[in-house]
């Protein structure tokens, strides 16, 4: 019941609707934008939000990461190019309903199924976080480092082609993760005698280069390819949506709402997954699956719904843990610190108003995005087309020093910024996992504090994580995401070419 | 192999990291089984792909041009303060991106370090990286 004050709230106050209008547009151009994501434009905009009140910071942030999601789907429609990962499966179907000059009406399946998911995801958030709070309060050290321990293997083994290359991706996040001052005894670590590394690597610089630097060297290899568009506006009759055809894509939405809700409670999974399992799901219990791929309606509302849903969910660790489900979580936690305000479940009992004020934006903010979408995404898509990626791309470089300097206003930052620019292009190259690392980067203080806290608190070592059974669960389901993702590629080894 | 390399190394970084006073190795548990674990993957990447991804050398010369200025950048930061560092990054980022209209390029080193240094130096009031050997702002008095 906390939401219904936090709506009027937020209503009543025009500058921090104004941030979420703004966030809405933001994010649906950029999420439309091919190559960047919505985290990049979260990571590149983050230090600017440590000049504003908390709640504004946090709603901008999360309203950004709502509507990119989104904006991916303009991309994937008209530019058969996924602006985000989570929209490729929406492109199966998009772009050749923009072939056949169905873009609009693609566009607005896409809009009404991002929206319904969406909300569903935030609804289901708002009725379960408080009670996955009060559940968390009561974990103890073990339980907790069981946690961390699961959302490793789970964050490195289950997203990308490689599992040992995601796992490595985890462990290299966690090596950097452990440079500076052990808090605990204050002893250095890895600063090989460096007075700037003793104050460890800062979040926000790592996060721009590996999202932001690590794109823009990414499109280097782009340069000079024209974007194709097709018609995004066309033939009214083509381009209007009707009741009659939306209905049959509303079983698909549920359905795909709740496996994205799902999916987005689990950290690292994210809504590419999501997408792909909603749209695999969706198929095999279509009436004509034959017409999926070829521009079923159907297939873009299915891992639209999916995508979408996941926004909310993935917030249920991070709120509850302290643990970030997502890229955009791990972002959202230096926001959170920036304020001083301290993420995890205690924070339903010290900022319960912040939190529920957030929830509030998050759903007006899916409504703006859903009406901008509604009735502009072809305007959108035309935007994009005019912005030449020559100039953007040199823009969104030179922003990136500044933004990485403006963090702490230091220029080790800016240097650990390319560095992290470089690894995070050469780790999307070579197969590892971006996400992986700066989510483990994120996860290792946490982990390594709940580790040395259960020793100290066992009489027996190691053995506290098998003899506290809900610890032990935890440790099994890591462990068995791990075996499942193995046999799943072993499957798939034995048909095409990934490699375990 | 460069994971197993890495591995080693920040093992043996790992063993240099001074135990507790009570003679405990709680800093080193972490660093361990993160280096540990990397030299294991590392080991099991060699035995199942020993060729890994090939990466495409057509583009390497322009990353690497775009590596370059970025280091020089920061380090021009450094020394020559924002301003006159951004003027000559900025047409050289946007050359490296195939722009060649000298109008655009001779544009975007006046207006990006101005535009920067109004939006985050001048409105939001951090404080600007100033110049080791020579700062434009000593000249202009700050603006």
């Amino acid at each position: 019941m906390d939401i219904f004050p936090a709506l009027l709230g937020v209503l009543s106050d025009p500058l921090l609707l104004g941030w979420v209008v703004l966030a809405a547009i933001v994010g649906m151009i950029v999420g439309a934008i091919p190559g960047l994501t919505a985290s990049a434009a979260i990571a590149m905009l983050l230090p600017l939000t440590f000049y504003m009140e908390p709640l504004p910071a946090l709603a901008f942030l999360y309203v950004i990461g709502k509507s990119g999601r989104y904006g991916g789907s303009i991309a994937a429609i008209l530019f058969n190019t996924p602006g985000t990962a989570a929209s490729a499966a929406t492109q199966l179907d998009g772009y050749p309903l923009a072939r056949q000059d169905k873009a609009g009406k693609a566009m607005k399946v896409a809009t009404l199924s991002s929206v319904i998911g969406d909300f569903t995801g935030e609804i289901l958030l708002i009725a379960g976080v408080a009670w996955i709070a009060a559940l968390a309060l009561k974990l103890g050290p073990p339980e907790l480092f069981a946690v961390y321990f699961a959302a490793f293997i789970v964050i490195g083994s289950v997203i990308g082609k490689s599992v040992t290359r995601g796992l490595a991706s985890a462990a290299l996040g966690v090596l950097v993760a452990m440079i500076g001052l052990d808090p605990i005894s204050s002893t250095e670590r890895f600063t090989f005698g460096s007075f700037d590394l003793t104050n460890g690597i800062g979040l926000v610089p790592l996060m721009i280069g590996i999202f932001v630097l690590g794109e823009v060297f990414a499109q280097i290899e782009q340069r000079g390819q024209p974007s194709e568009m097709a018609s995004g506006g066309g033939d009214a009759n083509h381009n209007r949506l009707t009741w009659r055809e939306y209905k049959p894509c509303l079983p698909h939405v549920a359905r795909s709402s709740f496996i994205g809700a799902f999916i987005g409670m689990l950290p690292g999974l994210g809504s590419a997954i999501a997408a792909f399992v909603a749209y695999g799901e969706g198929k095999r219990r279509a009436t004509s699956p034959e017409q999926w791929g070829q521009g079923a309606l159907e297939g873009v509302a299915a891992p639209e719904a999916a995508n979408n849903a996941v926004s909310g969910p993935s917030m249920a660790p991070l709120l509850t843990l302290g643990i970030p489900g997502s890229t955009i979580g791990a972002i959202l936690i230096g926001v959170f610190l920036i304020h001083g305000i301290q993420i995890g479940p205690t924070m339903f009992l010290t900022s319960r108003d912040l939190i529920y004020a957030l929830f509030a934006c998050g759903l007006i903010g899916i409504v703006i995005y859903g009406l901008i979408g509604y009735f502009g995404a072809a305007f959108v898509g035309r935007f994009i087309v005019r912005i030449p990626t020559r100039v953007l791309y040199p823009v969104i470089f030179l922003t990136s020093f500044v933004a990485a300097y403006t963090s702490r206003g230091n220029l080790f930052d800016v240097y650990v910024m390319v560095a992290a620019g470089f690894a995070g292009w050469a780790m999307r190259k070579l197969d590892f996992n971006p996400a992986a690392f700066v989510i483990s980067f994120v996860l290792a203080g946490g982990a390594e504090e709940t580790f040395r806290q259960a020793l100290l608190l066992s009489d027996n070592g190691l053995m506290i994580f098998v003899t506290r059974p809900l610890a032990l669960l935890f440790l099994v389901i890591g462990c068995a995401a791990l075996m499942m993702r193995l046999r799943s590629l072993k499957k798939q080894s034995g048909a095409g070419t990934v490699t375990p | 192999m460069a994971l197993v390399l890495i591995g080693i190394g920040a093992t043996v970084a790992s063993f240099g990291i001074s135990p507790d006073q009570a003679g405990r190795w709680g800093a080193r548990y972490f660093p361990l089984a993160g280096s540990l674990a990397l030299i294991l993957l590392g080991l099991i990447e060699l035995r199942a792909a020993p060729g890994g991804p090939v990466m495409e050398r057509r583009h390497l010369p322009a990353i690497a041009a775009l590596l370059g200025l970025s280091v020089v950048y920061v380090w021009a930061i450094s020394a020559l303060g924002y301003l006159i560092a951004t003027a000559v990054a900025a047409p050289l980022a946007l050359w490296i991106f195939r722009v060649r209209a000298p109008i655009g390029l001779a544009a975007a080193a006046v207006l990006s370090p101005a535009l920067y240094h109004l939006i985050f130096f001048k409105l939001l009031g951090v404080f600007p990286p100033l110049g080791r050997y020579f700062d434009v702002l000593d000249v202009i008095g700050g603006y």
